[in-house]
């Protein structure tokens, strides 16, 4: 994978955010575990980041490793740069 | 009162041999005035959230260096 590539950037960058939404929500519904509307959005969110997730992975490769996510051929973990690297 | 700090004063003896500090600063963030987060508070889009740090605009809380002055020197970061 090249440096400049933008769209591996871009497609990190959304990934990153929608997670947030996620934790942020995670952490409000351990308080409010009756807020349907927030579970809905919780869900929803879900659903978009492992379409997100499922979507970088088939461009670039594993997101995660030790069993969470599938590698291509030939095994492509140890390339480098790893998601934290960028 | 809602402000994201406040002050005190302390005691400075006359035999402090560095300069005194007569006023302190704590943080106080909106959680504190808050008490149980109302459901359906409006949210910032994610892209927002990410750089604030919060999906909430009724929490987000920047910090601001209280050792800085108005002109943004001082405060011991590079």
């Amino acid at each position: 994978m090249k440096q400049t590539d933008e769209q591996y950037r871009d497609l990190l960058l959304e990934i990153q955010q929608v997670d947030f939404v996620i934790i942020e929500l995670n952490l409000y519904l351990n308080t409010h575990p009756h807020d349907h509307a927030a579970i809905a959005q919780y869900n929803e969110y879900v659903q978009r980041s492992m379409q997100l997730k499922k979507n970088f992975e088939a461009i670039y490769g594993p997101l995660t490793s030790f069993g969470y996510s599938y590698s291509p051929i030939p095994w492509k973990w140890k390339d480098a740069p790893w998601p934290w690297q960028v | 009162m809602h402000t994201f700090r406040k002050k005190y004063r302390v005691y400075a003896s006359p035999c402090d041999p560095c300069p005194p500090m007569t006023r302190k600063t704590y943080e106080t963030p909106p959680q504190l005035y808050m008490g149980f987060q109302p459901y359906g508070l409006p949210q910032y889009p994610p892209a927002e959230a990410l750089c604030l740090g919060t999906l909430w605009p009724a929490l987000y809380a920047p910090y601001q260096n209280p050792y800085k002055d108005k002109h943004g020197k001082g405060g011991g970061d590079a």
